[in-house]
């Protein structure tokens, strides 16, 4: 095993232990460590079988090197969750709306409810 | 018959007082909806005699406007105005927006900049910004209006009920546009005057208003 294949999977183990540290304090779900883990047990797999995942691109036609290979593929990943963050923090963005409407809404009732009480006083 | 103008304000203390003074012998009721200015638009629209809805944090001229409309529709709204609160418009044209919904012509009446009345645009706006805001509205929305962009409208009950607005910044009149629209709502437009103060939006607003309408799509 290469030096580097080795710095790369003592990177993956730490980002491993400090998932399994966020499931254990609850700040994640089942699902979303479920989903990390495997993609790490991925990663750390292709590092390992780097030379096997090349002779599989060469047999099948490919040119690219399996490391280009993993780097493309880590791009495309990563476009999909920034892209997937983007549409949370939208979520997030309407829902933060609709709780300042329902407070400004409310506040301003009140004071209507106020107001009226005041002149049914003075009459 | 209950008419409410619903104003949108951010830091406008320069002009909503004015802005509420001509409003608001026109309609039933004047609302300016603060979204959470850091001057005193809050005191001055209040001492004009507005009915005043505060956001307690900052949302954009889409979300107050739609804060307004769900008040307008609770306190039993029969036409719903909306109207800028940086003195751009005329108070005076409210009537000639809300004729055709009184007289049953519409159900939603759209202002228009660019159908002979005053407006003194500036050059890049006029020649750049609209045009190009004109064109994807028609042939991506499949919005036929002749302004793309205008905040004074007019709607009745029914299509204040059909149309929720979603988009919280200014992609919220090419939004409403677009409901209008993609309903069966009877819709009108009116020439208004236009009296700018400032450059306003820029164009990169422009595109800032494309990508949050495609980003509200999306994030469904």
């Amino acid at each position: 095993m290469l030096p580097q294949q080795i710095i790369a999977i003592l990177i993956i183990l730490v980002f491993v232990y400090q998932l399994t540290k966020q499931k254990k304090r609850k700040e994640i779900g089942i699902n979303e460590y479920g989903l990390w883990l495997t993609l790490w047990t991925i990663a750390g797999l292709a590092i390992i079988f780097l030379k096997q995942i090349d002779t599989l691109l060469a047999s099948i036609g490919l040119s690219a090197s399996a490391i280009n290979f993993l780097i493309y593929l880590s791009v495309l990943v990563l476009f999909y969750f920034v892209f997937k963050m983007r549409l949370t923090i939208s979520k997030l963005d309407r829902n933060l709306t609709k709780l300042t409407r329902v407070v400004g809404l409310k506040e301003a009732e009140k004071e209507k409810e106020n107001m009226e009480a005041e002149e049914d006083i003075k009459e | 018959m209950k008419i409410f103008c619903i104003i949108a304000a951010y830091n406008e203390e320069k002009n909503i007082a004015k802005v509420v003074k001509g409003v608001k012998p026109l309609v039933f009721e004047a609302v300016v909806v603060n979204d959470c200015s850091s001057d005193n638009t809050q005191k001055l629209a209040k001492d004009a005699g507005a009915t005043i809805i505060n956001h307690p944090i900052n949302r954009g001229q889409g979300a107050a406007l739609q804060t307004g409309n769900e008040y307008a529709l609770k306190s039993g709204a029969d036409i719903i105005v909306h109207f800028d609160g940086d003195d751009q418009f005329l108070a005076e044209e409210i009537k000639d927006m809300i004729d055709p919904i009184i007289s049953k012509r519409a159900d939603i009446v759209f202002g228009s900049r660019f159908l002979g009345k005053e407006a003194n645009f500036p050059f890049f706006k006029k020649h750049i910004i609209y045009p190009l805001a004109q064109l994807f509205t028609r042939f991506v929305l499949g919005i036929k209006l002749s302004d793309p962009q205008c905040g004074f409208r007019a709607l009745n009950r029914k299509a204040a009920k059909h149309i929720t607005i979603e988009n919280r910044e200014m992609a919220h009149n090419s939004e409403i546009q677009a409901k209008a629209f993609a309903s069966d709502l009877k819709i009108e437009e009116v020439p208004i005057t236009v009296i700018y103060h400032g450059f306003g939006q820029k164009l990169s607003g422009g595109f800032k208003i494309i990508k949050d309408l495609f980003i509200n799509k999306l994030s469904k």
